[in-house]
């Protein structure tokens, strides 16, 4: 379903130069299953999953979901996916059916299937009593449940969820998880990122730790206690991060000390 | 493209800003009540101008003459015209000197005690009848007034008015007493004969002010929309929901720039039909109270003039939607947004104005001016001058679409461009800047790096051409054009080296990937060389030069046809063929193609190198020349048959140049080509060998264009996206330094 493969992405920036946001990370996630990215702020989990979405092209390496390429067959990838981030808000000025309705169209269904799509949609998601309401006037739980409406209605067989629960007060998050965990159940392939490692270890069939762009670990979370002797998540978490700061910190004062050498008479 | 996505983004997008109050009022409300306000404030400052009178103090009344009486029963006469709005005040005597008078004067004007003093000399009635006698000298009558107070003005040239008619008064008199006709000082009369119809009166007076209300309600119009729908959405976190569903980004583009362009033509419409309407009805009852005192003729503008309007409209809001919105995605908030409508509105300001200059007229150079070419076709179409507008339609229509073409690219551009769209606020400095333009060096220019050189060659060129000494010999010439060529060449290669990894990659100083091309390319300029003077010929019919600037291009031709021949070749081939070469096929097109858009590079260079020609009629033609050269240059990969071209083609100019007709008449081969024309000394191509010659160039284009060439990598993935294809991972373009290493096989693949 997903493919990911030596992804790598770097940004011209003015004071840093080149910087790399994600460093040769590869992966793949199948049907039926939730992938999960663990990682803290600024370890390049949004840009892998905005380059699955298409809207940002990787500098080398390739992604592929359901077979299309994420660079020349955007439009086919996004015919795949649904995507719910937090920086994919709903239109103040359009109502949720309105809103529904309109991605549904974007995405080709036909005007009867969409009819079917949307009362499927907003039954499951038990929105009914929002459908008249504009995006202007909803709580931050409604907004979201229109996300994944909206993300949804053309049944993708692939979901993203970046940081879907940031924000969300614990009622709405726990039924937004519970609705995750029955899209697996229906054979989406589901691949989520967060930093909390309560739903990680709830949801996910397999996780990769993320850390400065680079994949720490990768497996199922009994592979991973397994092969690092660690039970708890949090602790293997904290543990993977430090040591690579460290190895990071020590490679760096190796190439100070070999560029002093080169310098010195 | 999918038609349906386009139409559903365009209807959601006018939706939602029919919903939002204040599109509402900026658009429909605001124009219906904002002219007739303006109205009602007309009508205000009107009525308080009439009721304003004119203090005028008359110093020295006592000295009038009695006959005729300019004063009677102590106020001013009403046989002199209009004193209704003068109130007067009368200073029979005075023991004030002139001097003394003046000052007083002065600071009376400046108190507002009155606003015009007018003085007779104590003497006045004796200085008169002595002149009238024989005496030399004229009396004087000073009225005294400040030029820098309007009041002061308008006082004086009221009472002015009132004086010279009773000088009238006083000649007929004089020549009443000396029984002279009254016919003698007034022989003949001068009278103006308007012969314009009403309606063409009226359409005279509309063809200036309607046009350029259209373009800024149409500016105006599209810019907050654009700005809504882009810096807007991407503040509200609603663009990367679109942005993640199946549209692609052209038709996001395209349904956006719809729901603009609507916004942008109500706007204009809605001002246009709201002012033409309030203004001719205010015009109307001005001329029925003032009882024809208002000197235009202005009734509701002819029909045919809303339609010519109408028509220009589409395009015009076209041009302003598609920048606005190119503009509005670079913003990052809509606070950012509106800051940019300023810049806008500066550049397309005098734009505008040109074309309501006194005296601007629909010619060539004009017509090729984006937005004043459009505005005075307009105006030219309302006069109802239907052959000029015909005739310089072309240029107009094909300057509007490129900018339009241009303007749609760039929007486009700016929402595929993820460094816009996901831009975050970051630290600028002039000097991080500059340390990051040669920091992060690629292997070759930016697209923003060619357009910038191109800019500064035309700047370049412009300033040398007014420094540069008048070409008064053929060795002043020949100095000045080869500066002027260093110039050229210097900036691009100095670029190149500075900003670039590979600057000789980027100048294109490489082997040609054909060895073949080289004769072949020659061979064409040769075969096309007839063609492109046919070309020439005709736009100098459609276009005519100057008649300065032929005497001028002779008198250049003259020194080049009686230079050494090897200067002329060095000069005006072979310098040319190298330094605008580096520049415009170097630097500029190996940028440009970094857009991912072969021919769009192709003719946007060519255009600069049209540009950088100065006569407008060589512009197009060496714009042409320009678009042949390009391709050449893509399809070889190197700068040496493009050079080999531009100095065959420039050579050829000479040569001809050179040939008499007698050396014809005497050598058989050349009798082949060239035939006499009508004018003594002219030659002409023989229509047989012009036939030829297109053929074999069709020929050698079409092999040309069965050659493999190498891509740029920017092609290379539209290419993919176009034709949505996967690439092997190994192909992926943006690892540009892997591309082009392998390149070299897959030439000598093709070779084999």
């Amino acid at each position: 379903m997903i493919e990911v493969c030596e992804l790598r992405k770097s940004y011209a920036d003015l004071v840093r130069g080149q910087f790399v946001a994600v460093d040769g990370v590869s992966f793949t996630a199948t049907a039926g299953e939730i992938y999960g990215l663990l990682g803290p702020n600024g370890a390049g989990k949004t840009t892998i999953l905005r380059i699955l979405s298409t809207v940002l092209r990787p500098t080398s390496g390739t992604a592929r979901v359901s077979g299309f390429d994420v660079v020349t067959q955007g439009p086919q990838v996004r015919r795949k996916i649904g995507f719910v981030s937090t920086n994919t808000a709903v239109y103040d000025r359009m109502t949720a059916q309105e809103m529904v309705e309109y991605f549904g169209r974007l995405n080709g269904l036909s005007e009867e299937r969409l009819r079917e799509r949307v009362e499927d949609v907003f039954a499951r998601l038990k929105m009914n009593e929002i459908r008249g309401v504009l995006g202007a006037k909803m709580s931050t739980g409604m907004k979201q449940k229109v996300s994944i409406a909206r993300a949804l209605v053309h049944d993708p067989p692939v979901l993203i969820f970046d940081e879907a629960t940031m924000g969300l007060d614990v009622l709405v998050a726990r039924s937004l998880l519970k609705t995750v965990a029955e899209l697996r159940e229906m054979g989406k392939c589901i691949i989520l990122s967060t930093h909390i490692m309560r739903e990680a270890e709830r949801l996910c069939d397999r996780l990769a730790i993320m850390h400065r762009g680079h994949i720490l670990a990768e497996g199922s979370l009994e592979q991973m206690r397994e092969r690092h002797g660690e039970g708890d998540l949090e602790e293997l978490f904290f543990r993977l991060i430090s040591e690579h700061e460290e190895a990071e910190m020590q490679s760096a004062e190796c190439c100070t000390q070999n560029d002093l050498a080169r310098v010195a008479p | 493209m999918f038609l349906n996505n386009v139409k559903l983004i365009f209807f959601r997008e006018v939706r939602d800003q029919l919903r939002d109050r204040r599109t509402i009022f900026t658009v429909l409300v605001l124009p219906l009540l904002l002219y007739p306000l303006m109205g009602v404030l007309v009508f205000q400052v009107q009525q308080f101008l009439r009721e304003h009178p004119s203090k005028v103090r008359i110093v020295g009344t006592a000295a009038l003459p009695e006959e005729p009486a300019l004063i009677v029963e102590g106020r001013l006469s009403d046989k002199f015209g209009d004193v209704s709005r003068l109130e007067v005040e009368f200073v029979p005597r005075t023991n004030l000197s002139s001097e003394e008078l003046k000052s007083q004067a002065q600071s009376d004007l400046r108190l507002g005690v009155c606003d015009a003093v007018v003085y007779f000399a104590p003497d006045f009635a004796d200085q008169l009848a002595a002149f009238r006698n024989g005496e030399t000298r004229a009396p004087e009558a000073d009225v005294i007034g400040d030029t820098a107070r309007d009041k002061s003005k308008i006082a004086a040239q009221r009472i002015e008015t009132v004086i010279l008619q009773w000088k009238r008064a006083l000649v007929d008199r004089n020549n009443k007493s000396s029984n002279i006709p009254a016919a003698a000082a007034n022989p003949f009369e001068v009278k103006r004969v308007d012969v314009s119809q009403p309606g063409r009166r009226r359409a005279a007076i509309w063809s200036k002010i309607l046009p350029f209300i259209l373009m800024i309600w149409a500016l105006t119009g599209a810019f907050y929309p654009a700005v809504d729908l882009c810096a807007g959405e991407k503040e509200r976190g609603t663009l990367e929901t679109l942005l993640t569903s199946p549209a692609a980004r052209g038709e996001i583009v395209y349904g956006k720039l719809l729901t603009v362009m609507v916004f942008s033509m109500a706007t204009a419409v809605l001002n246009l039909v709201s002012m033409t309407g309030t203004g001719s009805f205010i015009a109307m009852q001005l001329q029925k109270l003032g009882s024809g005192r208002l000197p235009l003729d202005v009734g509701p503008p002819p029909l045919m003039a809303m339609v010519w309007l109408m028509l220009a409209l589409v395009p015009i809001s076209a041009l302003f939607s598609a920048l606005s919105l190119a503009i509005a995605a670079f913003a990052r908030s809509s606070k950012e947004g509106h800051y940019y409508l300023l810049p806008l509105l500066m550049l397309s300001l005098p734009l505008m104005m040109l074309s309501i200059l006194p005296g601007a007229e629909l010619d060539l150079g004009f017509a090729l001016i984006p937005l004043s070419g459009l505005l005075l076709l307009l105006r030219t179409l309302i006069e109802g001058q239907y052959w000029d507008a015909l005739r310089y339609s072309i240029p107009v229509v094909g300057v509007t679409v490129l900018c339009c073409w241009l303007a749609i690219r760039w929007a486009i551009d700016q929402f595929n461009n993820e460094s816009v769209m996901f831009r975050e606020s970051e630290r600028f400095g002039v000097g991080l800047w500059v340390r990051h333009l040669l920091r992060d060096r690629e292997d070759l220019p930016s697209v923003g790096e060619a357009m910038f050189c191109g800019a500064m060659l035309l700047v370049m060129r412009f300033f040398f051409s007014l420094v540069a000494p008048p070409a008064t010999s053929w060795s002043v010439l020949a100095t000045t054009t080869l500066t002027m060529l260093l110039m050229v060449a210097a900036l691009p290669c100095l670029m190149a080296i500075i900003l670039t990894k590979r600057p000789a990659k980027t100048l294109l100083l490489c082997r040609p990937s054909f060895w073949a091309t080289v004769p072949m390319v020659g061979l064409l300029a040769v075969a096309l060389h007839p063609l492109l003077l046919l070309l020439n010929e005709g736009i100098r019919f459609l276009y005519p030069i100057h008649p300065e600037a032929v005497v001028k291009l002779r008198e250049i031709e003259g020194m080049f046809i009686n230079a050494p021949l090897w200067q002329a070749l060095l000069v005006i081939a072979l310098a040319p063929a190298i330094c605008e070469e580096l520049a415009f096929r170097g630097f500029i097109l190996s940028g440009l193609r970094r857009m991912g858009h072969r021919w769009g590079a192709i003719l946007l260079t060519s255009a600069l190198f049209g540009l950088a020609h100065g006569i407008l009629q060589q512009s197009i033609g060496a714009a042409v020349i320009g678009a042949v050269i390009g391709y050449v240059a893509v399809k070889t990969g190197s700068l040496l048959p493009g050079a080999i071209y531009h100095a065959v083609h420039n050579g050829l100019s000479v040569v001809i140049g050179r040939i008499t007709p007698e050396m014809v008449d005497a050598r058989p081969v050349l009798r082949l080509a060239l035939e006499r024309g009508s004018e003594a000394g002219e030659l002409l191509y023989r229509w047989q060998a012009v036939a030829v010659a297109a053929l074999v160039a069709a020929a050698i284009i079409w092999w040309l264009k069965r050659l493999p060439y190498q891509q740029s990598a920017e092609e290379r993935l539209q290419d993919a996206v176009d034709r949505s294809i996967t690439l092997a991972a190994s192909d992926l373009p943006t690892d540009r330094t892997a591309v082009e290493e392998r390149e070299p096989g897959l030439m000598s693949a093709a070779r084999s």
